[in-house]
């Protein structure tokens, strides 16, 4: 998997970050160049643009950072060239928000307090818009964001073609859609990917800090587990997590992204920040926790990664959970518990992996692999 | 009349220079599929790419570049071998929509006179390129459109650049030298578009640029609307490095104007062409260039 944060920036020498003051605006200057240009020109309000590091890249696409539906019904139904013509007709019209806007809204949060704890640390959230829409439909996208406030700067505009090849290059941490398909080649890829849904109800989440909760099997760990207990049963299941104990389970699709998570929460702690750290995780599971618990707790112990709240729920529903805890996303294999979650209004993200997605709502004892 | 309707590209003599020339004959051999569609779709029309060959060298060279046309099977009917003369006078008189050379100081003379023109440079890994879709990414300031923008930001700095541009973003940028040769493209695909083939088009085209998308994506998105050209994919890198991305579209040219890009493409395999245009060739990496050691 190729979320490593190391990673990142092998190679290249400028994957700046989104400053809210765009100083990363520079029309065709490297990182070194627009540094000589402030040098030349004399100082500017915007902070200097740093040597390149570590980002954490979140890649977003149209439908799910705005509300998109009525267009998408247009494409649907009357063809690209009507979407195009309606797009452009109501082009300063901005969307709506969509499930991933107060995501978006939450990681600036947490760039703007990285940022006055560490002014010359590159290593932040980087929001990149890719979309299969159409360079024309980009004015009315842009005039959104601007709307909104929000500080997207790169975009990737494919006019049609799988916007999957360029998540690559662009070192993607984190890639969300509305289109299940698309998801589903990212994480063939090995790039973390969710399919995010619109819902009526939205409970209202923090705007200083970022609560992200994640299931355990087959989102941060492999589907190892789940395997056995749809093949083999509950019984089994326990046993062998209890013969098991100190085998570490495998990673699943989500855990570079905790891991990152991690690394920025981190930055928090040394600055004496942890009490009211902008980052919050949670692990919210379905596993119980006598019987199969500490399975879990340990593999993210030999990680290296903390969590900071782990929910063992053994079976009862994570709706009201969820509710409770308002994460700006939450992260699990099963559409039974996204759509359950999103009923309740939470943010759900679905993550197409694993043997789950062959058995839709139900808990099948014995079927043969 | 023939000349006005025909689209003509050139190629400037790299066959007798080097044996390997594979991008170029890649370059050919995509230019060949797309004449070969639209023979079919249109089999009277002579709306069709056209190269001729041109160099410095004298007849005599001529056997030797005939047979490796032949050897690597291009269709390169068209000579113009000028013997030590300057091809600028040839150039207009073919009326050529894109000249490429590796020579700068002729590239240099063709856009100056208001020819698009871009030096060429072999990419230090290969790759594979589509055979059946010919790719062309463009990068935006100084190439598709002018430099006016450029100036801004070097002499004046991001802010009054982000300030100039949100004022003036009704206002459709001047064109750059390579903005003919998109427009020539756009016929082509349009043509497609009309027999239904927009999915299956052979021609794509991209726009990879450093602007910001928020802050100045506008000016650049509605100053291709209103010339009526429209671009297949777009890519606001926001200063992030273009390379990476080439290597994934994988164009069988990328254009632009600032040797920094162009070093960075062909480092990681993309065919690149520099466009010796505008405030950015008196700039290496930002800092003004002494006149005298001012390169190409």
């Amino acid at each position: 998997m190729s979320l490593d944060p190391v990673q990142v920036m092998k190679r290249q020498d400028s994957l700046p970050k989104t400053c809210p003051s765009a100083s990363n605006g520079d029309s065709k200057a490297s990182w070194d160049d627009s540094k000589d240009i402030h040098e030349n020109v004399g100082s500017t309000k915007k902070p200097k643009p740093p040597k390149p590091e570590n980002a954490v890249t979140i890649a977003v696409s149209s439908r799910v950072l705005f509300h998109t539906e009525k267009e998408q019904k247009v494409f649907e139904q009357q063809g690209i060239e009507e979407y195009l013509r309606y797009q452009v007709e109501h082009e300063n019209e901005p969307f709506a928000p969509g499930p991933a806007f107060p995501l978006v809204k939450a990681l600036e949060a947490v760039n703007n307090h990285l940022r006055e704890l560490y002014p010359e640390s590159e290593e932040l959230f980087d929001i990149v818009l890719v979309t299969y829409n159409h360079a024309n439909v980009g004015i009315r996208l842009i005039n959104t964001i601007n709307y909104h406030n929000l500080f997207i700067e790169r975009f990737c505009m494919t006019g049609g073609s799988s916007p999957t090849g360029y998540l690559k290059a662009w070192h993607t941490n984190l890639y969300l859609s509305a289109d299940t398909a698309k998801v589903q080649e990212a994480l063939s890829e090995g790039i973390a990917a969710a399919t995010m849904f619109m819902s009526e109800k939205q409970i209202e989440v923090s705007k200083t800090q970022l609560k992200v909760a994640f299931d355990g099997d087959a989102v941060l760990f492999s589907d190892e587990s789940e395997r056995i207990f749809k093949a083999h049963g509950l019984d089994k299941f326990f046993e062998h997590e209890r013969e098991n104990e100190n085998t570490l389970l495998d990673h699943g699709p989500l855990k570079g992204f905790l891991e990152v998570l991690g690394k920025l929460q981190k930055k928090f702690y040394a600055k004496g920040h942890r009490l009211d750290c902008p980052i919050r995780t949670y692990l919210v599971t379905a596993r119980s926790a006598a019987s199969s618990g500490i399975r879990a707790l340990k593999t993210l112990r030999a990680w290296g990664l903390e969590i900071d709240e782990a929910l063992f729920l053994a079976g009862a529903p994570k709706g009201p959970m969820l509710e409770k805890i308002r994460p700006h996303i939450y992260f699990d294999d099963q559409m039974f518990h996204v759509e359950g979650a999103v009923e309740m209004g939470a943010i759900a993200a679905h993550v197409p992996y694993g043997i789950a997605q062959k058995y839709p709502h139900k808990k099948s004892t014995n079927t043969g692999k | 009349m023939l000349l006005d309707v025909a689209i003509r590209y050139l190629l400037a003599c790299l066959l007798a220079y080097e044996n390997k020339s594979f991008f170029l004959v890649i370059f050919t051999q995509a230019l060949m599929a797309v004449n070969e569609r639209l023979r079919n779709l249109y089999p009277d029309s002579e709306e069709l790419f056209d190269i001729v060959l041109m160099t410095n060298n004298h007849a005599q060279v001529g056997v030797r570049l005939i047979n490796s046309i032949n050897h690597y099977d291009l269709t390169i009917e068209r000579f113009c071998m000028t013997g030590g003369q300057s091809p600028i006078g040839y150039l207009k008189a073919y009326l050529t929509n894109l000249y490429l050379s590796k020579d700068s100081k002729k590239v240099q003379e063709a856009i100056e006179e208001g020819i698009a023109a871009a030096i060429m440079f072999k990419p230090d890994v290969e790759s594979q390129l589509s055979e059946t879709q010919l790719r062309v990414a463009f990068d935006g300031d100084a190439v598709l459109f002018s430099d006016e923008s450029e100036i801004i930001v070097k002499q004046h700095g991001l802010d009054t650049f982000f300030e100039h541009e949100k004022q003036h973003e009704n206002k459709p940028l001047a064109q750059g030298p390579l903005k003919c040769f998109l427009e020539a493209l756009g016929k082509l695909q349009k043509k497609f578009y009309a027999k239904n083939e927009r999915l299956n088009c052979p021609i794509r085209t991209f726009l990879v640029t450093a602007r910001s998308a928020a802050s100045s994506g506008v000016r650049v998105l509605k100053t291709l609307r209103s010339w009526g050209l429209e671009i297949d994919e777009a890519l606001f890198l926001a200063g992030a490095p273009k390379g990476p991305l080439l290597q994934k579209i994988r164009p069988h040219i990328f254009f632009d104007d600032q040797m920094f890009h162009i070093e960075g493409a062909k480092e990681m395999g993309t065919i690149a062409a520099h466009v010796p245009y505008g405030i950015g060739q008196k700039y290496n990496k930002g800092k003004l260039i002494e006149p005298e050691k001012q390169q190409k």
